[in-house]
């Protein structure tokens, strides 16, 4: 069968959607006190090599470890007397210098998972490491505050752990247009009119159809609000230059989306190390960029916060094929035109205290940052979304 | 027993079964329909793809493997793994052991691995279909040696001198007794206890005695020098045990919202002598399995929706990629669960994504529809896999035998054909939203059922 005759048949071309009386415009639900603070994720995803990023350049350990793949030190951007920035990173450079950029070293949490998976639902969930959490937190961040899908966006078409909550998942698209196009079929908006108060309050069919006039209402607002702001800031031509510039497209045309994640995956370099994570680097480097710089065009870096964090570091040995494998503690950056302290957080490790797989250590955990970004970026009580006590950073 | 009845039994206790055939069971009696059920699940059909070019490898290295031969097992292994996938869900699409195949779907969720190495998952998958209706006691410490779970959670490196813990935990956490039935002493005894259970290259189990350890251990207030199968035994001395997996059972088979007085009718029976078979034989008997407020309410997992699809309608898909795909978008990829956990299932299969593909999916599949959705990555895509992706309109290479479906419901009516796809337990509003649809082809009949909300349930 053809699909035409299927859409033409099932499908009544006008139809006033039947909205039940629990859903009114968004705006109504959205709480007044919600400020107007953006918190963007970025994922490196596959566990980027952190030593071969912020390169410690004076440390003899590192050399020793990495005979065919360590960064020389003519080849680097100085930061101080001790670490550089890999080459690729030229752009990235430029914001540090710029003071938008925090780095934290050595961020992990006890007892390190070297799956990606695993350690990416770690991540995601904030969990502890022999703890299994089904939502994510920022899933718990929409359960609890922003109580609306709308309230966190990832620009991908698959929802991931990290936004998933008890009661209330965020949303997933990276193309707000065909995300509505979607909701806009025929049988889609037939299905829909078909749905009554009564049908509603009936318990899981009622979940189903409540979702999808959810789904509706979101793609609804999401591509009227989007639609008429396009951004005319040159990104490079690659998917990650595409989705960021989604995500500015979003916050710039005043979604009232708080949180966005996006990631960028290649990062598991176990071979051949050196130009695949160079190609990488100066991916998310000029990418991020020409994020920051539309960001800064338009007026709304400053209530912009990007996170940026690998699901784990890399063995500080290189191992025989010229590539590392799976480690634990890494790097995380954070930026923002307003950071309380620009420029390297901590010190780098010695290197000299790894853990029994010849891992570094962790000297922050993660959870003190989402913490922190609770805390004094969003503003937020973190009791029901980071379980466990975490003491917040001078970040923000 | 009543057509409905049947239709619900069928959805929960296998995958559903035809209009021609329930018609057939109806004169029946509920008690020999469920020993038909029974019955013809008695055999194991293992599910094996061939894995003769990797023992082909193995076999050719003698002994020392080289790093390129490793590099070569591991490319055909994932393309293995996804090749069994396939396998799987059209195992459940035609077979008549119905409930040993519902079984071991739901074990899978609950002895729960990665599909990693295909020689030890499929070994692994194997083992939950033999069984899957047999004694829980076996069935427990076969899972503890096979070779995936060893390696999942990482018994491979529970050593006497330095012990994991990671499968003692879950073995108590989430396969055995549930959360807060144990101390953390348990966890580290019991782990003492498993020290030495490995398995050898070709994924048989293997008791190392040099790194096991010995000494005398005390779990759950008895002393002795414990092993892996000492532990278990002890476990389920636990009445807790039954309750838990009583518990597991009636979330999946009956509902989420458990009936306290029933979980216990069920464990009551399953701690007797741990016999699945009988604790399910309760639950398919009970009057309350067919109460109106459990037919037709529980939400659909992906692979329930693919396959009750299939059933209908057989379809098959021209690519393995593109079943991976779809069951990405719908939110079970089979072969790698979230985590050790498993999927939650119910509501937790439903977002915004995942229903708009779920209402598509029929079209898509069966009828040359278009999906606009991509799906993440693997971890291990280099960055110019990362950038391949491409949001645009797909058509699925999908083969779909409409003959099948117009030679099994060319005699039937319309109600009926709504009563097979929608099964028992229609609102009023669905029954004259149908009655809006078109009906001059029974095949878009068909498809227009399965794109509506009421088809997630079952």
């Amino acid at each position: 069968m053809k699909r035409r005759t299927f859409i033409k048949r099932s499908g009544l071309a006008s139809s006033v959607l039947f909205v039940p009386n629990f859903l009114k415009a968004h705006n109504e639900l959205w709480p007044v006190t919600l400020g107007n603070k953006k918190l963007v994720i970025i994922q490196l995803s596959g566990g980027n090599d952190g030593l071969n990023t912020i390169v410690p350049y004076t440390n003899d350990v590192y050399y020793k470890n990495r005979v065919s793949i360590a960064q020389k030190k003519q080849d680097l951007l100085l930061v101080d007397g001790e670490v550089g920035f890999h080459s690729a990173l030229s752009n990235f450079k430029n914001l540090f210098d710029d003071g938008f950029v925090t780095i934290m070293n050595n961020v992990g949490y006890p007892n390190p998972v070297r799956s990606h998976f695993r350690s990416t639902d770690i991540w995601q969930t904030a969990s502890a490491s022999n703890e299994i959490l089904k939502t994510g937190w920022v899933g718990r961040y929409l359960d609890g505050v922003a109580k609306d899908p709308v309230g966190a966006i990832e620009v991908d078409d698959m929802l991931s752990t990290l936004m998933k909550g008890k009661k209330i998942n965020g949303i997933a698209t990276k193309n707000a247009r065909l995300l509505y196009n979607t909701t806009k079929e025929p049988y889609f908006a037939k299905v829909l009119e078909n749905s009554k108060d009564k049908h509603l309050s009936e318990h899981n069919l009622g979940y189903l159809y409540k979702t999808a006039i959810d789904a509706k209402s979101s793609a609804a607002y999401i591509f009227e609000k989007t639609k008429v702001y396009k951004s005319l800031w040159e990104y490079p031509k690659n998917s990650f230059g595409k989705q960021l510039k989604t995500v500015s497209e979003f916050i710039n045309s005043g979604l009232k989306t708080q949180i966005y994640y996006t990631s960028l995956g290649g990062f598991d370099t176990h071979a051949n190390q050196v130009n695949s994570q160079k190609k990488l680097l100066g991916t998310y480097s000029d990418a991020i960029a020409a994020f920051v710089n539309d960001l800064k065009n338009a007026g709304t870096f400053k209530d912009t916060i990007i996170l940026t964090f690998s699901e784990f570091g890399r063995r500080v040995k290189q191992n025989a094929a010229n590539g590392t494998d799976h480690g634990a503690a890494n790097a995380v950056f954070l930026m923002g035109e307003n950071l309380k302290n620009p420029g390297m957080f901590n010190k780098p490790s010695s290197l000299l205290d790894l853990d029994s797989n010849g891992d570094i250590k962790y000297e922050i955990d993660f959870r003190q940052i989402y913490t922190s970004l609770l805390k004094k970026w969003l503003h937020t009580d973190t009791e029901a979304i980071i379980s466990g006590n975490f003491e917040p950073l001078d970040l923000v | 027993m009543e057509l409905q009845e049947l239709f619900h039994l069928y959805k929960r206790a296998g995958f559903g079964i035809s209009l021609k055939k329930a018609k057939e069971k109806s004169s029946k009696k509920r008690e020999d329909i469920i020993k038909d059920l029974f019955q013809s699940s008695k055999k194991t059909t293992l599910l094996e793809v061939s894995v003769d070019e990797i023992k082909d490898l193995v076999k050719k290295s003698s002994g020392k493997i080289s790093k390129e031969t490793r590099d070569e097992i591991r490319k055909l292994s994932r393309q293995k793994l996804l090749d069994f996938n396939r396998e799987w869900i059209y195992r459940m699409a035609d077979t008549n052991e119905q409930l040993r195949e519902r079984m071991t779907l739901f074990w899978a969720n609950h002895f729960v691995v990665r599909g990693r190495n295909i020689v030890y998952y499929q070994s692994f998958n194997n083992t939950l279909r033999k069984h899957a209706l047999g004694n829980f006691r076996d069935f427990v410490v076969a899972v503890a040696k096979g070779a995936s779970m060893l390696n999942y959670l990482n018994n491979q490196q529970n050593l006497k001198k330095k012990p994991n813990e990671n499968f003692a935990r879950e073995l108590m956490e989430l396969f055995t007794l549930g959360e807060g039935q144990y101390s953390e002493k348990d966890i580290k005894e019991a782990a003492r206890a498993f020290t030495g259970w490995r398995h050898n290259f070709k994924g048989d189990f293997a008791f190392r005695e040099k790194i096991h350890d010995f000494e005398s251990k005390t779990f759950m207030g008895k002393t002795g020098n414990f092993d892996g199968e000492d532990i278990v035994d002890i476990i389920l001395e636990q009445p807790q045990c039954a309750y838990f997996i009583s518990k597991k059972i009636y979330t999946y088979f009956v509902s989420h919202e458990v009936n306290e007085d029933h979980v216990e009718e069920m464990a009551d029976i399953f701690r007797v002598n741990y016999d699945i078979s009988e604790v399910m034989r309760h639950v398919f008997m009970s009057k309350w399995f067919y109460d109106k407020s459990i037919m037709g309410t529980k939400i659909k997992s992906p692979t329930d929706v693919l396959v009750g699809m299939m059933r209908i309608v057989p379809y098959k898909f021209k690519k393995t990629r593109e079943l991976v795909y779809v069951q990405k978008l719908l939110g079970q990829d089979l072969l790698n669960p979230p985590n050790v956990a498993g999927w939650s299932g119910g509501k937790k299969w439903i977002d915004s994504n995942t229903m708009m593909v779920r209402l598509k999916l029929p079209s898509v599949l069966l009828s040359d529809g278009i999906i606009s959705f991509d799906v993440k990555g693997e971890f291990e895509d280099s960055l110019t896999e990362f950038n391949k992706k491409k949001n645009v309109g797909r058509r699925l290479d999908v083969e779909s035998d409409w003959n099948f479906f117009e030679n099994e419901y060319k005699k039937s009516s319309h109600a009926e054909l709504a009563s097979v796809v929608l099964g028992a337990n229609l609102q009023e509003e669905a029954k004259s939203f149908m009655d809006s649809l078109e009906k001059e082809s029974k095949a878009e009949y068909c498809i227009q059922l399965m794109s509506i909300p009421e088809f997630q349930l079952c």
